[in-house]
């Protein structure tokens, strides 16, 4: 069933036993065409289509009432005309889950009086007590300072995340983080654009809870990044190998939180469509599973190629080509130690015989693996 | 060494026990949002920059306003710079509204004559019908009253300003040479100060406009020409020598602006003329935009306190006593945000969100049972201290910060599972690629928690960076749901210290463990 060196044959046992061997450096390229298209679609589509702004960023009043046979949106458009406030401004949905339908009615600000007589010919309309209809309002200043207050936040939360990840790890690391998580609001925003859900302040909130988990997700990659090239140094390993490596090491990892992050949003999803009331709840769930879905592969196919690149430009230079296949398995699996790699070939006798097996393998992992360290000299040569 | 893991694990668990047994014993829950018990929930912001001591005066009022009104428990908050007013499972929404929809600033204005207020559409004909009972003896010159039915002077007397004087000298208004801020505020400017309110203005007299009173008769007044912050804050009290009267404290940097109107009126200047014969100027006290009383000035010049009487019920002096106690709202407030949410909505919502936590949470648990084997029972056990920690601490923080924990807060929870279970699934990763290469578990363990807590509070602590941020500079919902990020990192981080660590390392120590890799949903190569 395995190969004599202890690989298994199928994908998903490799990738179980932290076997695989994926070279994420050298698809770069899908990475970035994905990244550029997700752009230009979200681009294209803001500047065609806009953001389907609510109510709280535009001020104006709104209404949840109870739908039923005898009240539809042809009714409640009715009520306005009747209060003699314009339906052509007046935004009117009906907003389903499978237990009951709500009807959002939402105008721009008009005169308390007004709203009152409207809230009482809804009730009327749709034959339930005024206390069973929603009615909010937002003044436009409002929503436009809770924007502006949250766009403040966000730029001093990325300044001192910047400053933070330049400080516990490296500045190159800082850029791609924060450009996966660029990449992550801009394809969320676009799935917004695109699909024309409404933007209220529980979409920011999704949209901030996207930034953190992206960040959070990429951090835990580059950590195994920055402890690989710790582990590596004495071997002066390229920096795309050094990537490869850790990706590979962290797939598993990945995919397992990926799972587990994911599956209460898919319930807040399913339970949200099913019960009235949480038809806010299920929007929210899509905003972030789309965003989670997106932090996840950003942090692989974006972050990490960008990373190499950037280290990569910018210091020990190469002659030889990547790690590619077996060559890249045998480092990955050789390498998942703690300490640094060198001492964990002579110290340890069984992790020896696994790495023995996988000595098929010409150069460089087999030098690097199974040789004593070169001692390291204080200048390069 | 195992002493010092079994004290730490022990005491996570005892400690998170006892606190979430204290506070389920003292009934001390989450304080739930509007949008998750219905409710009214009504956002006020100061139209000009306030203190923070402005805001808890503005608070204090409007809380007291509304239980004067009968609304049970309102529950009113000053959240950084805006007001937050929740009323839960309020019936009647609109009155609600009513009640704290106020600009809450009181002004002084003169009433000036009737002909510079007069608008197209005024019809003297329904007014007359109201001047039968005119409030307070006054009434407007120029309309065409019914002399006889106009209880003037003689059963009634009118109301009037006099120095509320428990010293006799301070009630001669001659008694003080007043320096000359007292007598003129040079800095008060009757055009100076228009208000940009309410349509009815008056060509003529820039900012006459006609205001009801409370009994719905107009009176035409001019400009605004002071607020109720020249009174002292909750000085105004009742008093019941002859007839029921209010007396009010005056500041002392606000006598200028007091003497500068009362003179005015004392000497029915034409900014503040005498509106009916044998009667000085009157002074209108105005509330948004009525008129809650108008008495006439009886004397130029006023030290310290000015008493109001008259024909006062010992209802309207109470009134009147708590609008100028309210006038010294110390800036005008606006609402900005308004919202009902109809008590079963809210339950929903409620409802909604609890089973999809619990669906999560047990969706999770039983991927990481199946993945990771026994070791995912200490997955279980952290998840459900975490869950205990959580609970305990939005229990007291929501009771403590004035931030309930809303419908934002509660998917913030839900989402923060996927994080927590994170450092679970980075820390196994670890051991089983540290098991694969060879270590026993119980070499593995406490090297693979070292380099896994590096990640873990790197990571951590950009979210708990970001929770602080948001809840420095947001507003409004976006402020609970960085709360509730943040309480829940810190939880994890804890748990992740106190309860995992021992637990696993614990556990990789046991002989029952030693041998049994398989069992922890490892699959070494052999």
């Amino acid at each position: 069933m395995n190969r004599p060196d202890g690989v298994a044959d199928s994908g998903i046992k490799r990738l179980f036993r932290g076997q695989t061997a994926i070279d994420f450096y050298g698809h770069r390229r899908i990475g970035l065409i994905v990244a550029m298209v997700v752009l230009l679609v979200t681009a294209g589509s803001l500047s065609t289509r806009g953001l389907n702004l609510g109510l709280d960023f535009e001020g104006g009043d709104a209404w949840d009432v109870p739908a039923s046979e005898t009240f539809g949106v042809d009714e409640a458009a009715d009520v306005l005309s009747d209060n003699g406030v314009s339906t052509t401004g007046a935004r009117i949905q009906r907003r389903s889950s499978e237990t009951a339908d709500v009807i959002t009615i939402q105008v721009e600000e008009v005169d308390r009086d007004v709203a009152v007589s409207i809230t009482e010919g809804f009730a009327v309309a749709a034959g339930v007590t005024a206390d069973e209809v929603s009615f909010s309002f937002t003044s436009s200043t409002w929503g436009s300072e809770i924007t502006e207050k949250a766009l403040r936040a966000l730029i001093i939360f990325l300044i001192v995340v910047s400053v933070f990840i330049s400080i516990r790890f490296e500045w190159r690391m800082a850029v791609a983080a924060l450009t996966a998580m660029a990449h992550d609001v801009v394809v969320t925003v676009g799935v917004y654009s695109v699909f024309a859900f409404e933007v209220t302040p529980a979409t920011v909130i999704a949209f901030l809870t996207i930034l953190a988990y992206s960040l959070y997700d990429t951090i835990v990659v580059f950590d195994r990044v920055r402890e690989n090239e710790g582990k590596y140094a004495g071997v002066r390993m390229p920096y795309e190998d050094v990537v490869n490596i850790s990706m590979n090491q962290v797939l598993m990892r990945s995919i397992n939180t990926s799972i587990s992050s994911i599956l209460p949003v898919i319930s807040l999803l399913l339970v949200g469509s099913g019960l009235l009331g949480a038809v806010t709840l299920r929007e929210f769930a899509l905003a972030l599973l789309v965003g989670m879905i997106s932090g996840v592969y950003s942090s692989i196919f974006v972050a990490t190629p960008l990373l190499a690149t950037l280290k990569s430009n910018s210091g020990r230079k190469s002659r030889r080509d990547c790690l590619v296949g077996e060559d890249l398995r045998a480092a990955v699996i050789g390498a998942g130690v703690t300490g640094r790699v060198v001492s964990s070939a002579s110290t340890d006798d069984e992790a020896d015989e696994v790495l023995a097996g996988a000595s098929s393998v010409v150069q460089p992992a087999d030098r690097l693996l199974n040789h004593p360290p070169r001692p390291r000299k204080k200048k390069r040569r | 060494m195992n002493r010092r893991l079994w004290t730490s694990l022990i005491s996570v668990v005892v400690i998170v026990v006892v606190a979430l047994v204290a506070n389920i014993a003292t009934g001390n829950t989450p304080i739930l949002g509007l949008d998750l018990q219905g409710g009214v929930s009504v956002i006020l912001a100061p139209t000009e920059p306030a203190s923070g001591d402005d805001l808890i005066v503005i608070r204090d009022l409007i809380r007291s306003e509304l239980e004067s009104r009968g609304i049970a428990e309102p529950d009113v908050r000053v959240q950084g710079d805006v007001i937050v007013v929740d009323l839960p499972g309020v019936k009647d929404q609109q009155e609600a509204l009513d009640a704290v929809d106020v600009s809450g600033v009181v002004e002084l204005r003169p009433v000036i004559n009737f002909a510079e207020c007069q608008t197209p559409d005024f019809s003297p004909a329904t007014d007359l019908e109201d001047l039968l009972s005119p409030p307070q003896g006054v009434v407007p010159s120029d309309v065409p009253a019914d002399s006889s039915t106009v209880p003037v002077d003689s059963t009634a007397e009118p109301a009037g300003f006099r120095s509320a004087a428990p010293d006799p000298a301070d009630s001669v208004p001659a008694d003080s040479v007043p320096a000359p801020s007292d007598t003129i505020a040079p800095e008060v400017d009757p055009t100076a100060v228009p208000l940009d309110e309410t349509p009815p203005v008056f060509p003529g007299t820039p900012g006459a406009e006609l205001l009801p009173t409370r009994d719905g008769q107009p009176l035409c007044v001019g400009p605004t020409q002071g607020t109720g912050e020249i009174f002292v804050r909750g000085s105004a009290e009742l008093t019941g020598d002859s007839g029921w009267g209010v007396a009010v404290s005056l500041r002392s940097d606000g006598q200028g602006t007091w003497n500068n109107l009362a003179n005015q009126c004392y000497n029915t200047t034409p900014t503040c003329p005498s509106t009916q014969p044998g009667v000085r100027g009157q002074i209108a006290i105005v509330l948004d935009s009525v008129i809650m009383s108008a008495p006439q000035v009886n004397q130029p010049n006023f030290t310290d306190s000015v008493a109001i009487t008259g024909s006062f019920s010992r209802g309207e002096a109470e009134d009147l006593a708590a609008v100028l106690n309210r006038g010294a709202f110390p800036v005008e407030v606006e609402a900005q945000e308004a919202r009902t949410v109809s008590a079963s909505a809210g339950a929903d919502s409620l409802e909604a969100a609890i089973i999809a936590g619990l669906l999560g949470v047990f969706l999770v648990l039983a991927f990481l049972i199946a993945y990771y084997r026994w070791l995912a029972l200490v997955i279980v056990g952290g998840l459900v201290i975490w869950g205990m920690m959580v609970f305990s601490l939005a229990s007291l923080v929501s009771g403590w910060t004035n931030y309930a924990l809303s419908l934002a807060g509660v998917t913030g929870i839900i989402v923060a599972v996927g994080v927590t279970v994170d450092s679970y699934v980075v820390f196994f990763e670890r051991i089983k690629d540290e098991l694969r290469n060879g270590r026993t578990i119980k070499n593995a363990a406490p090297r693979s928690f070292k380099a896994t807590w590096r990640t873990i509070w790197s990571a951590d602590l950009i979210s708990v960076i970001g929770a602080l941020i948001l809840f420095w500079l947001s507003v409004g919902s976006v402020r609970g749901f960085a709360l509730y990020l943040g309480l829940t990192t810190i939880c994890d981080l804890l748990v992740c210290y106190f309860f995992t660590r021992p637990a696993v390392l614990l556990l990789a120590r046991s002989k029952l463990m030693a041998k049994r890799t398989r069992a922890l949903g490892i699959e070494v190569a052999s």
